[in-house]
Parts: structure tokens; sequence; C-alpha cells
């Protein structure tokens, strides 16, 4: 069993010498004055007694002088005492120097720090999240956190960042560690077993780290949810042994954001607007068919390639300065790579340059990426230009670029992370669509725009006791349909402005599920609506009066229920 | 060989060893019970104490407990004595009173030891 709170017993292990010390000089110095014969007033030799001695090196050892006690020492006595007064005066001063020491020790500051932090996560009452590491793309999942309501916790080994995390002041106040981010003893600090801690965020850019951490974590708790950034395929499966729930790749995600721009640009609307970044009317020109030249084969490179190599609509050719990554491709595949630097007029042109409808610069570096398209828009000046920025400085380099399209890993990351956490029937349905085709996703938002607006709310509603009693009260003796919440409180012959998007079942999930569905208990259900909307239905699952009118169109009052009693 | 626990064990056991010289002779007659060995007995019991500061298992606080109780208890024996000694007059009940807290002193620091030989008999190196 160990003592919950370790300052104590660090105060003492570090003051065990000193104390030793002290002791010892005092024993000295009594010791000393106990065997050297004195003289009393009368001439005769006696030994002072072992209580004269203590009072005498209490006074001493302090730096007090109260003279000699209880006569007139001699001059071995006077000998010796000179000797204690410094050697009791080190003593002290060796014991108070070691504590004032220790209390600017780092190991005891960052004891307290860490019952600081224990006591902070004990008290939140409500679902928070550890997010694991601070950097700007943490910060900003953290403000979309608080901004739903949902309490964070940090975990970061970089003093640094804990300090700059402290300085945002976030209200209310994010409990920040100063520990190994892998360690099950900070995860526990951390509460990670408690029930209102709902899930781990680990976004580092060293796969095998997340991976750790992953582990680490359904080991502590397997229910947690876990939200993890992978890049490497072999990375994405072993995430998916450990249960890992959310599992982000931003290289992937733009791979089929670019495929999805290209063949149904209506998906990559509708998946814009369920990550809250654009609104269903926004522009979105759809990308040409032709030859896309390529400029890097790393991840992100690589990601696309897999994407794409398979698209009748794309001729794909890669530019790669490090021939090694072209390892594992076959003769034939090799005929549409070129090995040598991107940004050289030359290389461009023997890609194709000219004929092609568009250059993609997503090297992992800025200014190449920049040089890149400036040559490229020089040589062909209507070639569409796409590129990657991975740096999210506050004033961009690219936007003086004049990028037709800029896709931020970053904000992927923030976005896919914050929206699965917050919204995860939202996000379940993202990932529903994306086998759906372009007439679909067209009809989709045709309909969102015509029946609600151009920025519906995302409503996630539970069929259980908590967020719909009167429903769940009904289901225990009739069949209700979902076309119960499609009910204007204000007008039960009117349809309010809602859609249901998806309607999730622990056997089934229904994409678009059709008014007449009955539902069941525990089913969960995603509805686009404007915000009357989302009044009535909250309204509806909670209230038995609105309810019952809903159900029959019929107000029910007091005095007729005790009539028919 | 590992000196922490041959340092800590040798105060500790010498606690205990000075302490019953001491305890050792008449109930009720301090001419058996010299002054120096409770004063050496006090000095000894404060080192062992302070050699189990900051260990913080469980077995740690417990000795550090037992550490405690033999010396209070010895140095309320040199309190009454001093105060004895310089304000009233040395009588039977007085002595006895002494040699009982040493006594008191000396058990617990018995049960010390044993803690320490039953932990040491249960380790494995």
């Amino acid at each position: 069993m160990i003592v919950q709170n370790s300052s104590l017993w660090i105060v003492f292990h570090k003051m065990r010498m000193p104390f030793i010390v002290i002791i010892l000089t005092y024993t000295i110095s009594i010791t000393g004055l106990l065997i050297i014969e004195g003289v009393d007033s009368n001439g005769n030799p006696y030994h002072m007694s072992i209580f004269d001695a203590f009072y005498f090196i209490t006074y001493t050892a302090t730096t007090i002088g109260f003279g000699e006690t209880p006569y007139e020492f001699t001059y071995a006595q006077r000998l010796w005492v000179s000797f204690c007064v410094y050697l009791t005066v080190i003593g002290w001063f060796y014991g108070v120097g070691a504590l004032i020491s220790l209390l600017q020790n780092k190991m005891f500051l960052h004891e307290i720090s860490r019952v600081r932090f224990k006591r902070q996560v004990k008290a939140i009452r409500k679902k928070y999240i550890i997010l694991l590491g601070y950097n700007y793309i943490t910060s900003e999942i953290i403000k979309r956190l608080l901004d739903a309501d949902i309490r964070a916790v940090v975990i970061e080994k970089d003093e640094e960042r804990v300090n700059s995390l402290i300085l945002e002041s976030y209200t209310p106040t994010v409990p920040v560690l100063l520990d190994n981010v892998h360690s099950p003893k900070s995860l526990e600090a951390a509460g990670i077993s408690r029930l209102n801690c709902k899930a781990v965020v680990s976004l580092f850019n060293n796969d095998a780290l997340n991976l750790r951490i992953g582990i680490v974590s359904k080991l502590l708790n397997k229910n947690i949810t876990l939200a993890v950034k992978a890049t490497h395929p072999k990375s994405v499966n072993n995430l998916n042994d450990i249960n890992a729930e959310i599992i982000v790749n931003p290289f992937v995600t733009i791979a089929n954001e670019l495929k999805m721009a290209i063949q149904s640009p209506h998906l990559l609307k509708l998946e814009k607007w369920l990550y809250q970044i654009d609104t269903l009317d926004a522009h979105m020109p759809k990308l040409p068919i032709g030859r896309y030249i390529v400029c890097g084969f790393g991840r992100m490179g690589q990601s696309i390639y897999r994407t794409l190599k398979d698209e009748k609509e794309v001729d794909l050719f890669f530019i790669e300065r490090n021939k090694k990554k072209l390892d594992g491709l076959s003769e034939r595949e090799l005929q549409n790579f070129i090995v040598a630097d991107a940004d050289d007029k030359e290389v461009l042109e023997q890609a194709g340059v000219k004929e092609a409808v568009a250059i993609v610069a997503f090297t992992n570096n800025d200014t190449v990426n920049i040089s890149i398209l400036a040559t490229a828009r020089k040589l062909n000046s209507s070639i569409l230009t796409l590129a990657r920025e991975d740096e999210m400085d506050d004033v961009s380099i690219f936007s003086n670029a004049q990028m037709n399209y800029l896709f931020m890993p970053s904000k992927i990351i923030i976005n896919k992370i914050t929206n699965a956490l917050i919204n995860p029937l939202a996000d379940q349905f993202a990932r529903c669509i994306m086998e759906k085709d372009e007439a679909w996703a067209m009809h989709l938002v045709k309909d969102l725009l015509q029946k609600i607006d151009n920025a519906p709310l995302l409503y996630e509603m539970t069929i259980n006791e908590q967020e719909a009693p009167e429903v769940i009260n009904f289901l225990e003796k009739s069949e209700l349909m979902l076309s119960i919440f499609q009910v204007s409180l204000h007008n039960r012959h009117q349809h309010n402005n809602v859609i249901p998007l998806l309607l999730l079942r622990s056997d089934d999930t229904i994409v678009l599920p059709h008014w007449n569905m009955p539902i069941r208990q525990d089913d969960k259900i995603l509805f686009a609506c404007d915000a009357y909307a989302q009044n009535d239905i909250e309204y509806i699952a909670q209230n038995p009066y609105e309810f019952y009118y809903a159900l029959t169109g019929e107000e029910k009052t007091i005095f007729k229920q005790r009539l028919f009693k | 060989m590992n000196l922490d626990k041959v340092i800590s064990g040798f105060f500790i056991i010498l606690a205990m060893t000075i302490n019953f010289g001491f305890f050792y002779g008449d109930i009720d007659s301090l001419e058996t019970h010299s002054k120096y060995e409770l004063f050496a007995a006090i000095i000894i019991n404060l080192i062992a104490t302070t050699l189990k500061l900051g260990d913080k298992t469980q077995m740690g606080s417990v000795l550090l407990a037992t550490s405690l109780v033999a010396d209070i208890q010895l140095i309320a024996a040199a309190i009454i004595w001093g105060v004895a000694a310089y304000a009233y007059t040395i009588d039977r009940e007085i002595a006895s009173i002494i040699i009982s807290l040493s006594g008191g002193a000396l058990l617990a620091n018995i049960t010390s030891v044993a803690l320490y030989v039953g932990e040491t008999i249960k380790s494995k190196r």
C-alpha cells in the first residue's frame, strides 16, 4: 500500500542526513562537556551534569550567549566550547540549508503539482477527455470541447508547453500534468478509470508511441474511447486490433477528399457540412478529369496513389526526390514516376506539365510546395494548383500564393477528432456515406437546402430513460413510429423542418431512415433540423403533455385525467 | 552488501540494547541505572528514528511509529529525572517512574526490532 500524499515523505527522506548531523553534533558537544574536568568555586574538580551540558549547548548552538554555567570554565573547557560553537552552528546551517533547497527541489515541486492535478481531476463532475501532448492541434480540440461543455485534462512532458497551456487560461480550468504521456501512472493520475472520463486523445507524429498509449489505455479501462492518429497502414491495423474507436490518418483523409472532389463533389460538400467546415451552399467546383502531377511520394503521396490509381478519371504522374521511396513498385508502375526535384523546370516539362490539368504539391516542406506550384503556373497558366500546408502559423505564406485548393492535415485532424468526440453519430454518418455516389449526394444536399436551410443543425438523440422518457413509457405498451418527431407542436397537422439522417441500432445501421420506421429502446437517431424543430423534438421526447399532443392531436389536461379515473 | 541496511539495522538494534542496558536493575532505585546510559539511549533512539523517516511503505510507517513511542518515553524519563533532581528530591516513587518509562520504551524497541527482523526474514535477498 502506497501512501497517497508523497510530498511529506519526500521531506522526511531528504531531511534524514541533516537530522542525523544535528543529533550527532549535539551528542559530541554534550559528551565533551561531560568528560572534561572543571573546577568549582571552591577550587575542587567536578564534572558537568548531563542537563547542565545540554542546557549550555542549547543556547550556544543557537549562538545565544548566557555565560559560563554553573561555574566559570577552565581553559580546557573553553577550548572545547570554542570547537562546539563552530560544530553545532555548521550542523544547523547544513540542516536549514538542506530544507530550503528541498523546498525549491524540482522533485518536490513536481510532487506538489501532481497532488494539485489529482485534486483538480477529482473535482470534475462532468464528462471529460484526456488529451496527451499540448500543441496547436490539441489546443484547438480543447477549445471545441469546452464549447460543447465537455471538460479536458492534459498530460504533457515538455515544461514550456505546460506553461503555455497555463498561460492560455482556459475557462473552465484545464488541469495539466507534467509527466510522461505513456506512463500508466500518469494516466491513472488523470483518472482514466473514472466513470466520467470518456476518451483518450493521442495525436503524436510517432505512430509507435500512439499505439503504445492506445494499448496502455485499453488495459487500464477497456471501455475508454480511443482517438488516435496513425499514418501507416500497419499502424492502423494494429490500432483496429485493440479496438481503437477513432483512428485519424490525415493523409488517407486528404486522398479521399481529393477523390470525392473529382468524382462526387456533393459528397465532399456533405462531409464539410458534417464537420462544420462549410455550409451546404458553399462553392464547390468539380475538379477536372485528366493528368494530375503529384509531387512527393511520402505518406501523403502514397495515400493518393493507393486511393486514385485505379480511377479512370485521373491519370496520375509522380515526382519524388528519394528513390528509396519507390521500392516495391512494379516496372509498369514505375513508368508514371520520375526521380528528381519537382521544382525544376525541365523535370516538370518531362512530367507533362503543359498538358496536365492539375498539379499537387504535397511534400512536407511548405517552401518547396510553393516553389513547385509557382514554376508549374509559369509553364501552364491554366493549371489547377493544389497544395498541402503543414505549419499553422498565424500568417500563412500560402495566402499570397493564390492556391486553388489548400489541404491542411492539422485542420483535418482537429475537425475529425472533435466531431467524433462531440458528435459521434455525425461521424458515423460521415463514414456511412463514403460509398454513396454523386447523384445520391446531390439529392440529399438539395433536400437539406429545401427543407431546412444552408446550415442545418445536427441533433443526436438516444431513446433511453434519460433523453426520451415519454417515448420509453409509451414503447412499453405500444409501437411508435419515427414520424412522432416530425410533428410540429405549433400545429400537429404540419411538419417541422427536419430530416432523419441515421438510425443506429445494436444490430443495424440505417442511413436516411423512413419516417414510418418503428423505433426501439436504445436506438440512436441523428437528425438534421433547424433550432425550432430541435426544440420540438426535445419537448416531444421529454414532456408528457407535448408528447400526448404530438401523438393524438388533443390537449392533455389534469381535469380530463381525473374524470377518466 | 547493502550499506543502508547495515547502518539502519545497526542503529535500530543498538537502540534496543542500550535501552535494555539502562532499564536493567532495581525498579525502585536509580543507583543501578546510569544517567549516562539514559543519555546515550536517547541519542541512539533519535538517530534510529531519523533513519526511518522517508520510508513510505506500510512497514516503514509502523517502524517509525514504534520508534517515536520509544523516543517519547525516554525523553519523558529524562525530563522527569531533570526536574526532580534540580527542583525536588529524588525518592523511590520518582525513581520507579523513570525506570518504568524506560521499560515502556524498551517494549517499543523490542517491537521495532521484531518487525525489522520479520521483514528481513521475509525478504528474498
